[in-house]
């Protein structure tokens, strides 16, 4: 019985202490449960109760030029900030910071007073300041190193390389199309709080996910674009213009070495300017060409075969009445080749060879050109320009000579880089490379070509022709550069007013593209001067920008010249008389027949005394009849001398 | 003193001793990382746990030095002492957060609850020692022991203490199992219990335990009061995963974001720096101890010692189960320690005094 007893006691021993483990597995399994299952989620909840995360501003990696010359640059500095749980002494406190700060001190008691955990107070201090501040050593105010954008050149390329905002992101130029690449990651301060919501202890203070951005590499040349911007801005004060532009690229690759604004601005504080002055008006802005265009009317038409370079066109004498308009040439002339209508600029000539071409082939090449899209530069807000879809009467006349078209200077000078490198359009670019923040290269930009646009005969023959614009009694002779072959245009245009949406009868858009050296072209340089006051010719407001710029930059690349220098009084005339004659092949052509004696060379658009150094040099005897510039010859150039009697150059006087 | 003899030394019971003082110096260690973040005056938390643990193994050696059957005379003068003393607690008792639990001697404080667990055990031990009944206890059988619980349980619960009353109530259930019931009681006991327990909840629970229960229940009634702890310690536990955070580096534990993390949290400031490998090994630690007492029980020769050996077990294993069920969301959040391991004098002597009887239990096993 006892035994039986003692039995069930055991067992009962048993069953307790059964239940007993069973609710200690319970235990386990609700540790497990909450350890290993929930484990995450209640992390996140730890890390949200006491973690307090602070973003900081990230750094952006450098915008430097092609030969590394930071345009742009992150630099440390301290901000402060405070975490009024911490401050004991508001009052005291903000009487020793209101003067440093320069803040009044109620508002300072006010923050110190809040009930929030953390307050900026001051971003970006000076070092000085935050060195004073963190000295004093004062609880509950705590200083973090934070990026700050700086542009060391103050305005130089200004407007390529834009600018940042306080957030800090880009919002112009290369600082905003490249954003992502410069920016890094955001970096959070985060600080360990405990419950009462004080941060505590500064050693737990940790920097994390912040990463230095990329650095861009430009193909802007620091040197250039300095050029560039002291010619331009020479260019505008002189002409008292309202503002100018001038784009330097390298014609056969399409990298912008150079792209200047005038008035230009200080990125370091760019809020103080209007949005006006903070555009960049070189890819932004669009405008009628002018003049400028006739050249790619007549690319177009050589390369179409409608004309020939022999052709000789009527110009009317400078009256030409087409349907109910009548179109003017400034200079009056009757009869013009193809070359002379770009030396001098004929729009009779250019919308003649317009009807030729037809609307259906004029407006092919010309989208070919680049006209009417965007060149696809790297640069925030481009414009296409505007090429209108269908043309209308007089339209066909009017865009041959660069009416009723608008185009940026960008687009001007990406077409006019495909006639300079033998006819093909290369799509134009800024950025060359790109570097990790250690410096090795992440990726590298090559020049594209985008089409064939005109065969280089074409391109050689247009090129030839634009020589004669710089040669003697061409419309830009101030663009010619001694020592160089220079083929371009000059471009001088109506206003359209944007109020009436009629041509302005005051103001004008005086232009200069063209590129150098002209038999082996490196540099296609544009320079744009709108508003210019007095004489209004891009002839002469802008031509002697470009040759500025070009005679610099020609030098500082260190470029040969590749013709005789001549320190004469008189060097233009003497080096372009044989620039002039864009129907020969080439000087050494006229020098050799000469030495022949048997070849006449083109005087055509010479001066008299041009001339006369001519036969002084070659030992010709020629009649000279009338007075101004050359417009008759026989023999035709080219052609055998004769006889004595039967050469002679008639002069007509120019406007 | 005499009753030391040497053949008592030999079977002095080292597991039982073993488990205890590791569980102290871990709890000593945890203590020194969960008031890390206080700012305290005078002898440190741990320092003085260290006291109190020494203290509690002196006792503990005087309890175990003097053969338990004399306890069986003097239980029921305890019973009636004690009654005595919980009553003067509710006339002079010292007053604090709504509750009166301590009674001022001059010299020191005492808290007659706390020693009621162990009165409770020997009470019932001795009733039952003397108490035979065939086929378990009947419905009769219970109603003497159930009056002998139902005095103290209720004073205590006027306190109010609901926790110390409960374990109470929990230490004398237990002991009344290992005794056996029949079917019938347990049954008919139950159908009293659910009437009897809403009529408490009606009438005699206060507000504040009131919020406790309906906060377990449901922790997200009110995030930031009582349902705070809860959640906080779940927060803390879970978010040590399985290797924990490591020792003082806990967040939610030195960021104080656990409430009274070095007494009744103990555990969730344990959990969040050594996490489950941590939690493993202290609940298996617990779990032995509690086995132990239980087979301490089962090898007694005597009932009073086996008894006893369970009520004491019972008294360890209640507090350790509803301390940790608490920390983890299992049960509602009363006011009971993990024995040994949270900071604290009164829970320290008790669980000493209760390890003192299990060692006098188990070393005089072969005494007969």
């Amino acid at each position: 019985m006892k035994d039986e007893k003692e039995k069930w006691a055991r067992v009962r021993i048993v069953i307790i202490g059964t239940i007993f483990g069973l609710m200690f597995l319970t235990v386990v399994g609700r540790v497990f449960y909450l350890q290993i299952l929930k484990h995450e989620d209640l992390v996140k909840k730890a890390d949200r109760q006491h973690q307090h995360r602070v973003e900081l501003t990230p750094a952006r990696g450098s915008i430097l030029d092609r030969n590394g010359t930071p345009l742009a640059e992150s630099i440390h500095m301290d901000s402060c900030y405070a975490e009024p749980k911490n401050i004991k002494d508001a009052d005291g406190t903000a009487a020793i910071l209101a003067p440093i700060l320069g803040v009044p001190k109620q508002e300072l008691v006010a923050k110190f007073s809040s009930n929030k955990a953390f307050t900026w107070l001051e971003r970006w201090m000076p070092p000085y300041t935050a060195l004073r501040i963190k000295n004093m050593k004062l609880p509950g105010i705590g200083f973090v190193p934070e990026s700050k954008r700086f542009y060391p050149n103050i305005e130089t390329a200004a407007h390529v390389i834009g600018f940042t905002g306080r957030d800090p992101n880009g919002l112009e130029g290369i600082e905003l199309r490249y954003d992502s690449t410069i920016l890094g990651n955001t970096g959070y301060m985060i600080t360990e709080r405990d419950a009462l919501g004080r941060n505590i202890s500064i050693m737990n203070t940790v920097f994390k996910d912040s990463s230095p951005g990329k650095n861009i590499v430009l193909t802007l040349d620091k040197t250039i674009q300095f050029i560039a911007e002291k010619e331009l801005a020479k260019a505008v004060t002189e002409s008292n213009a309202k503002n100018g532009m001038a784009l330097v690229m390298e014609s056969d690759t399409g990298k912008v070495l150079a792209m200047a604004n005038y008035p230009t601005f200080n990125p370091n504080s760019y809020s103080h300017y209007s949005l006006a002055q903070l555009r960049n008006r070189v890819v932004a802005d669009s405008f009628e060409p002018g003049s400028t265009f006739k050249v790619f009317t007549i690319a177009s038409a050589l390369d179409a075969g409608v004309i020939k370079e022999s052709d000789v066109y009527n110009c009317e004498n400078g009256n030409y009445r087409i349907a109910d308009r009548t179109i003017h040439d400034d200079h009056p002339h009757s009869r013009l080749s193809i070359s002379e209508i770009i030396k001098y600029s004929s729009n009779i000539g250019s919308a003649k060879i317009g009807f030729k071409m037809g609307e259906e082939r004029l407006s092919r090449y010309l989208r070919n050109f680049g006209f009417g899209t965007r060149t696809g530069i790297d640069l925030p807000g481009e414009s296409s320009g505007y090429m209108k879809r269908n043309w209308y009467g007089i339209d066909l006349a009017t865009i041959s000579f660069g009416q009723g078209v608008s185009l940026s200077t960008m687009q001007l000078v990406t077409a006019v880089s495909a006639i300079a490198n033998g006819g093909t359009l290369m799509k134009p670019y800024l950025v060359e490379r790109i570097l990790d923040d250690g410096g090795n290269e992440v990726q590298h930009f090559e020049p594209q070509a985008l089409r064939r646009v005109i065969s280089p005969e074409t391109a050689r023959k247009v090129s030839k022709m634009m020589e004669t614009v710089t040669g003697e009694g061409g419309t830009g002779t101030k663009a010619a550069v001694d020592g160089y072959r220079v083929a371009g245009k000059t471009g001088t245009a109506q206003k359209v007013d944007p109020v009436t949406h009629t041509y302005s009868p005051s103001k004008r858009i005086g232009s200069f593209v063209g590129f150098v050296p002209a038999d082996n072209p490196k540099l296609t340089i544009a320079v744009i001067i709108d508003e210019p006051q007095g004489v209004k010719y891009g002839g002469v407001v802008a031509a002697p920008a470009f040759k500025g710029i070009a005679q610099n930059t020609l030098a500082y690349l260190k470029i040969a010249p590749n013709m005789p220098t001549t320190k004469t009084p008189k060097p233009v005339e003497s080096k372009n008389a044989p620039a002039a004659d864009p129907e020969t092949d080439s000087d050494d052509t006229i020098d050799d027949s000469t030495n022949d004696g048997a070849v006449m060379p083109n005087f055509r658009g010479m001066s008299m005394r041009g001339v006369m150094q001519v036969m002084e040099k070659r030992g010709i005897n020629i009649r000279l009849i009338g007075s101004g510039r050359a417009t008759e010859q026989n023999p035709p150039p080219g052609h055998a001398i004769k006889g004595t009697g039967a050469v002679w150059i008639k002069f007509t006087p120019s406007a | 003193m005499l009753m030391i003899d040497r053949r008592l030394l030999t079977n002095f019971d080292l597991i039982l001793a073993g488990l205890v003082i590791v569980v102290c110096l871990l709890g000593i260690m945890n203590i020194y990382s969960a008031t890390t973040p206080y700012k305290v005056i005078g002898t440190a938390y741990y320092i003085k746990q260290l006291y109190w643990m020494l203290a509690g193994i002196t006792i503990s050696m005087l309890v175990c030095s003097v053969d338990y059957h004399i306890l069986e005379d003097l239980s029921y003068w305890f019973y009636g002492f004690l009654i005595l003393l919980l009553l003067a607690v509710l006339l002079f008792g010292r007053s604090s957060m709504g509750a009166k639990r301590w009674l001022n001697l001059g010299l020191f404080n005492i808290q007659p609850s706390e020693l009621m667990k162990i009165v409770i055990i020997i009470t019932f031990a001795r009733f039952f020692n003397n108490f035979h009944s065939v086929g378990g206890l009947t419905i009769r059988d219970v109603l003497f022991p159930l009056g002998i619980l139902a005095l103290p349980a209720a004073l205590i619960m006027k306190q109010p203490d609901l926790g110390t009353a409960v374990l109470v109530i929990l230490i004398a259930t237990s002991m009344t199992f290992y005794i056996g019931l029949r079917w019938t009681t347990i049954v008919s006991f139950v159908c009293v219990t659910i009437p009897v327990i809403w009529l408490g909840w009606a009438h005699f629970l206060r507000p504040y335990q009131k919020n406790r229960v309906l906060d377990f229940l449901n922790p997200e009634r009110s995030r930031l009061g009582s349902g705070y702890h809860i959640i906080q310690s779940k927060i803390a536990v879970g978010s040590g995963g399985i290797a924990g955070k490591g020792f003082i580096k806990g967040t939610q534990s030195q960021l104080r974001f656990l409430p009274e993390q070095h007494t009744d949290f103990a555990f969730s400031v344990f959990a969040e720096e050594w996490g489950f490998v941590g939690c493993l090994l202290l609940i298996a630690i617990y779990m032995s101890l509690v086995l132990w007492g239980l087979n301490i029980a089962r090898r007694c020769n005597d009932r009073f010692g086996g008894l006893l050996a369970v009520g004491v077990t019972s008294m360890l294993f209640w507090h350790i189960v509803i301390n940790m069920g608490m920390v983890i969301g299992l049960f509602p959040v009363v006011g009971v320690p993990l024995p040994f391991f949270s900071y604290g004098g009164t829970s320290m002597i008790t669980s000493m005094v209760g390890i003192g009887l299990l060692q006098n239990v188990s070393m005089r096993r072969f005494m007969f």
